[in-house]
């Protein structure tokens, strides 16, 4: 028996069904286009849904937070790396862009004084200005919005347990590459089906499962957005820089990897530990993310991590304060509520009250790196921010699958931004190119793909990719994981090399209904896939930026030229990388920068050695400033004042 | 600690014993540490959907001993049997097909974006029932949706289920609750409800939620009472 293809057409392909995917649907919908959402999980399930639902929304707390002063926090934070027409593009949305969710039924709290969401008491990671809206039941509530998207029809069908394989191209004016349509696996109705379709819209979201159990995100994240990009011949961007969030949980293994905090929810005396008790990272609540996992990862590194391999986040010097110290649990406990849930279950009561240092260990959380694409998302090659018809034609990416918006730092809450701003400009780009497509798609170009996919399908074998699976994600951890080094950056390959070898050697049976074997097969392969462009790309940063944190060498100035790495597969398999350069930021506004980076830092050690009196006083006004009175009624914060963003200003 | 583990795959079932090697003397698993244990082990393909790992998705619905649990965060101990919810149609061991339930709202969720003023409070109501993650747990013992398969009916998921549930209710209550709903919008998910067979909820004993939402209270009375008793 082998397995049966079944054949439809479309305008537009959406492959996923998160935020970007749900969006970009509906966008294309609006344009009047036929269009298909495929998800390997069922409909709305995704990051977006289990996400702290944190959604960047600008001029949310004050009329004077213009685009230029978003954009610009966003390259700088993003080390330069950032493409400016995609982050003036953010920016430019930001404010409504959040309304395509309340569209579908997000319902957030409303300040009725300024008519519009209510923001978050204090600023996000890495934000100069307080901007960010939450959300009751958080991800789920945006869970909601997406599968109301979806589902409602109006445009839109969809096939969910489907997972998305390939797209298909052929050429054109010579031999520029479009795309034609994709191969689906519907394993739900035990079929393949092949699309034709002149556009396609790649948000399948990121990678983190390439670190597995280390992480925090949806078990689907096997980097299929990359894979599937790469294997077409697009480029992809900043594949070295991946987000991990330092404060996970490392132990009991049931919740290993889950979320417990933040730099920012560590508040005013939180420091890092190693397990000799001494400090290894002081004013946590003022540093980045990699900041505070590369400490963590070079302590485990020394041999002086904890036993789970990790560090302490001792946040005991917060609580004992007698009083300030209550007015930092109700903090703790209602700035990630999500997070803090998760510390309450998993940590002991004694801990998780913060009466002793938690137990943390980085965790993978987010690509920044991704396609190449420009500001509506179509896939761009050449120099400098790229060309669009340079790329591959009909190539469409949004969400966590695109790349060029945050380079090597993505800060707090604009992901549930991202995926709205460019899923929505993807939807309307790909609903045009569809309408203007004039070629014919001939079935042979699905030919190939097709018969590779159904020869998969009873495949005789010894190993089973589950297996296989385990060593990738094991090994990505020790070499292309938080910490890097040289030598380990280069050992991936031939390991890479040698798990490819064996994907013929994987035991498939033919059954078609819900395979499994098939379905970890070509996870499997998706992983590999993207494992060589994160070594490639790893390969090409020889110091730490960002997310690419190197051991062995020390962090790349901020007044270096800088560069994007850029990967492209060859036909072969294997990976060239290039460098393609950035615009520098002006000299002025680089020292301004650091300058006031210094300031905040030296202000915070310098508060750690108070005498404890003075501190808790001068820490009860600040915590009253940004949550209210013991009585529970918020104090009005100036929008946009030091108040307004505890964790970032100067301390108290 | 030894669990039975109901495996279904190309249309033959059988049970197997797990054997599940603790990580922790005292360790106290979840069902999902049992599952990616044996898959990591003896049972390489075993299939059973999960993503978060933290209760949040909602896909990991799994039977312990008969009744529905979510995986990630529901303990199992010794002589456990771990089987498919019963409630849908069975796809590969753990697996069923859960489609049936989403595509039955196809058409019935009136848009709420009509050029309304978005900036309107909802009900604490409204948020209550956004706590649904759509694990699937209520439609345990659910005679509403137990219709759907009465008499051997073999009903295909592929056109959404006749007969409702009371996540199909939820989600019609909400669009009721909603305070950007217009009238005509409120009557319409309402006759959806009824549509669905809300009778069936008279003389019920009443639906259970998998992560504590109030339903009787919630959402099957209010729609009753609109209904008219
Ligand atoms: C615990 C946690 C908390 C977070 N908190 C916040 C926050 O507060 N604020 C914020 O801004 N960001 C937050 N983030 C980040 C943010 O949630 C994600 O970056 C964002 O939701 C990504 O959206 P997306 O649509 O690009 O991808 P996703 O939401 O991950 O969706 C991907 C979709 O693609 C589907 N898919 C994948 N591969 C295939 C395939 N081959 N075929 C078919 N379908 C496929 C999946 O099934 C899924 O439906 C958080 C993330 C996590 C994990
Ligand atoms: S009350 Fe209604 S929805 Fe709930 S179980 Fe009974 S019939 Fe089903
Ligand atoms: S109502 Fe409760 S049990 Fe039913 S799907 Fe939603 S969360 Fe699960
Ligand atoms: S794995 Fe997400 S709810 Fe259980």
């Amino acid at each position: 028996m082998t397995i049966e293809t079944e054949w439809r057409n479309y305008d537009v392909v959406v492959v996923g069904s998160g935020g970007a995917g749900s969006m970009a649907a509906r966008a294309a919908a609006e344009e009047g286009s036929r269009v298909l959402v495929v998800s390997k999980d069922p409909i709305g399930c995704s990051d977006t849904k289990i996400s702290e639902g944190n959604a960047t929304v600008r001029q949310v707390a004050a009329d004077d937070d213009s685009e230029e002063a978003l954009s610009e926090n966003l390259c700088m934070a993003g080390g330069n790396l950032p493409v400016k027409d995609i982050t003036d593009a953010f920016a430019k949305d930001s404010k409504t862009a959040f309304d395509r969710f309340r569209a579908q039924g997000l319902r957030p709290a409303i300040d009725h004084k300024r008519n519009n969401p209510k923001a978050t008491p204090m600023a996000f990671g890495g934000h100069n200005r307080r901007r960010s809206v939450g959300l009751p039941n958080h991800g789920i509530a945006f869970g909601h919005a997406n599968w109301n998207a979806v589902v409602q029809g109006n445009g839109v069908d969809y096939l969910e347990d489907a997972w998305f394989l390939d797209v298909v191209t052929d050429t054109f004016d010579g031999d520029r590459a479009r795309i034609v349509g994709g191969l689906i696996y519907d394993a739900s109705g035990g079929k393949l089906i092949a699309v034709r379709a002149p556009a396609v819209i790649i948000a399948a979201g990121g990678l983190s499962t390439l670190f597995f159990p280390k992480t925090d995100t949806m078990r689907g994240n096997t980097g299929d957005s990359y894979a599937i990009a790469a294997r077409a011949g697009a480029e992809l961007v900043d594949m070295e820089q991946c987000q991990f969030l330092p404060f996970c949980i490392a132990s009991p293994p049931s919740y290993e990897g889950l979320l417990v905090g933040e730099p920012a929810s560590a508040s005013f005396l939180g420091v890092l530990r190693d397990k000799n008790g001494k400090v290894i990272l002081d004013s946590v609540y003022q540093r980045t993310r990699a900041e505070c996992s590369a400490a963590i990862m070079r302590a485990v590194a020394d041999g002086r991590g904890s036993p789970n391999g990790g560090a302490y986040l001792d946040m005991t010097g917060n609580k004992v304060l007698p009083r300030s110290g209550p007015y930092f649990m109700r903090y703790l406990e209602t700035c990630l509520p999500g997070a803090y849930v998760n510390a309450r279950q998993a940590f002991s009561k004694p801990v998780a009250k913060c009466e002793e240092p938690w137990e943390v260990r980085p965790s993978a959380h987010y690509h920044m790196g991704g396609l190449r694409v420009d500001a509506v998302g179509a896939s761009v090659k050449g120099e400098g921010a790229g060309a669009r018809n340079l790329g591959i034609d009909g190539l469409f990416a949004a969400g966590q699958a695109m790349g060029g918006l945050f380079g090597a730092n993505r800060l707090g809450s604009t992901s549930l931004t991202e995926v709205s701003v460019f899923g929505s400009r993807a939807g309307h780009a790909a609903s045009q190119h569809a309408h203007a497509f004039k070629g014919t798609i001939e079935d042979n170009a699905f030919a190939p793909v097709i018969a590779a996919t159904v020869g998969r399908f009873g495949q005789a074998g010894t190993v089973a990719a589950a297996t296989l699976k385990q060593k990738l994600q094991k090994e990505a951890w020790d070499t292309i994981g938080p910490a890097r080094t040289g030598d380990g950056i280069a050992a991936i390959g031939p390991i890479i090399d040698a798990l490819t070898a064996r994907l013929d050697d994987v035991a498939i049976p033919a059954y078609a209904t819900w395979n499994q074997s098939f379905i970890e097969f070509e996870e499997l392969r998706n992983l590999l896939e993207t494992a060589r462009a994160v070594a490639a790309a790893a390969g090409e940063r020889d110091a730490s930026l960002g997310g690419h944190v190197r051991l062995d060498r020390g962090d790349i100035s901020i007044f270096a030229e800088p560069y994007s790495t850029v990967v492209h597969r060859g036909v072969d398999g294997s990976y060239a990388v290039r460098r393609v350069a950035r615009p520098k930021t002006p000299l002025k506004q680089l020292l301004a920068y650091k300058a006031e980076e210094s300031w905040r830092q030296f202000q915070s050690k310098w508060f750690r050695f108070l005498p404890d009196a003075v501190k808790d006083r001068k820490l009860e006004t600040r915590y009253q400033a940004i949550m209210g009175t013991p009585s529970g009624a918020a104090r009005e914060v100036e929008p946009g004042s030091d108040d307004a963003a505890v964790a970032e200003k100067r301390a108290a | 600690m030894k669990v039975e583990i109901e495996l279904n795959r190309d249309g033959e079932s059988n049970v197997i014993e797990y054997d599940y090697a603790r990580r922790a003397a005292d360790e106290k698993p979840m069902i999902l540490d049992v599952l990616l244990q044996a898959q990591a082990t003896d049972i390489p393909d075993l299939a059973f959907r999960y993503g978060c790992r933290a209760r949040n998705c909602g896909v990991c619905t799994v039977d312990v001993n008969g009744r529905p649990r979510l995986a990630c965060r529901a303990r199992i101990k010794e002589g456990d049997r771990v089987s498919p919810v019963k409630t849908l149609p069975p796809l590969a061991d753990l697996v069923v097909r859960r489609d049936g339930v989403a595509r039955q709202m196809r058409g019935r969720l009136t848009s709420v974006a009509q050029g309304n003023n978005l900036n309107q409070d909802a009900p604490d109501d409204y948020h209550a029932l956004t706590a649904c993650v759509e694990c699937y747990a209520c439609l345990q013992n659910c005679p509403m949706h137990a219709r759907n398969f009465t008499d051997g009916a073999n009903p295909n998921p592929s056109e959404g289920y006749q007969w409702g549930n009371p996540f199909s209710l939820l989600k019609l209550q909400m669009l009721r609750l909603d305070p950007l709903s217009s009238d005509a919008g409120r009557d319409q998910a309402l006759a959806h409800a009824e549509d669905l067979g809300l009778d069936a909820c008279r003389d019920c004993k009443g639906c259970k939620c998998g992560v504590g939402i109030d339903l009787m209270g919630k959402v099957v009375r209010p729609l009753l009472e609109a209904a008219g008793e």
